[in-house]
């Protein structure tokens, strides 16, 4: 059972993951289609002035005028946070950077393992604060499902046990076990669920052309 | 009883309009976070004192979500619920903001434009009553 957790259901995961993202990524170009532009955007002659730290600062601090940094300042920071941290945590690990390197020859910039063990802390910190909304808050209770909540584990269990493997809590081998096994269950299910905000978020955001795009946005539905 | 009330409900024609826009409308579904901050981007959330009911994730859920998860078999009093929630809970102003990119205001339109398929809509009376504010 360990075995096949730790060898062939780590690429049989990685592989689902992969293949499931290409396969949304293509629906998505599918469902829309090219931008005609009725009155096409003027092309921008004047190359922009070259702005000072100051001025790039106030711009950026400028830019977050009415959004959701002015209605909810606490979530901004806590969702902005885990979600790097969520990234960055496994990615950066040195022991997961190991066995990519002795596994499939993969190199990766290792944090070291002090920060990514504070990494894996704030994301579950940032995991206890979403239950929280979901328990306490009524607006978020009112769409709350119990998906909702196994999606949120989803997402935190393999940070939690990873937590409990580093710091040797409980049977290792057991919480070493349920952490493979985590992970595994995470990559499998972000092209399947909503956990696909992952790639959706940068599709929706980035290439459907809307008042809220991030650039100007090539696509429509 | 008004025709509107007697009229069965074509529970094929809702799965067919449901199935030919399946691939965004459910993604749209699927995708949202349930997270709650499109909730102040919609005034009618804010002047009806933060009722929950009223914002834009919890009124595209309960009515195209409800409709997509029953797969069209629906009564005319879920319909007449829906109506409520599209028409009187909603103005289609746009303004709804999700930060995923989902766009709410087409889902709200399509489940209109299903209710419609079934002549469900607010009556000229209905809607300029003090009961629909």
């Amino acid at each position: 059972m360990f075995n096949f957790v730790q060898g062939q259901l780590v690429s049989i995961a990685v592989i689902i993951f992969i293949l499931g993202l290409i396969y949304q990524g293509i629906q998505f170009f599918k469902l829309t289609k090219k931008k005609e532009w009725v009155f096409p955007p003027l092309p921008v002659k004047n190359k922009p002035e070259k702005k000072t730290a100051g001025q790039w600062m106030n711009q950026c601090l400028s830019s977050l005028n009415g959004t959701l940094w002015e209605t909810d300042r606490v979530l901004t920071i806590v969702t902005s946070v885990f979600h790097i941290c969520l990234i960055a945590a496994p990615l950066f690990l040195l022991g997961h950077n190991i066995l990519l390197d002795q596994s499939w020859g993969l190199n990766l910039f290792s944090l070291p393992e002090s920060f990514s063990d504070v990494l894996t802390l704030v994301v579950l910190i940032c995991g206890a604060y979403f239950i929280g909304r979901r328990l306490f808050l009524a607006r978020v209770r009112a769409i709350t499902t119990a998906y909702d909540y196994l999606i949120l584990l989803i997402a935190i269990a393999p940070f939690l046990t990873g937590y409990f493997a580093y710091h040797q809590w409980f049977d290792y081998d057991a919480v070493m076990t349920l952490h493979i096994l985590a992970g595994e269950v995470m990559l499998i299910t972000i092209p399947f669920t909503k956990l696909g905000h992952m790639l959706f978020f940068f599709l929706y955001r980035f290439f459907i052309g809307n008042e809220y795009s991030f650039v100007r946005g090539s696509r429509t539905w | 009883m008004t025709h509107q009330e007697m009229k069965p409900v074509d529970t094929k024609q809702i799965r067919e309009m449901l199935n030919r826009n399946k691939g965004k409308m459910k993604r749209f579904l699927s995708y949202c976070a349930h997270c709650s901050l499109c909730a102040e981007s919609c005034f009618l959330y804010m002047e009806h004192h933060k009722d929950p009911q009223y914002m834009p994730s919890y009124k595209a859920i309960n009515s195209l979500g409800k409709l997509y998860r029953k797969r069209g078999k629906v009564d005319r009093k879920l319909l007449t619920e829906i109506k409520g929630i599209v028409w009187r809970n909603c103005v289609l102003c746009g303004r709804c903001y999700c930060p995923i990119g989902i766009h709410i205001p087409s889902m709200i339109t399509f489940a209109r434009s299903i209710l419609r398929s079934q002549d469900v809509y607010p009556q000229p009376d209905e809607a300029s009553s003090e009961s629909w504010l």
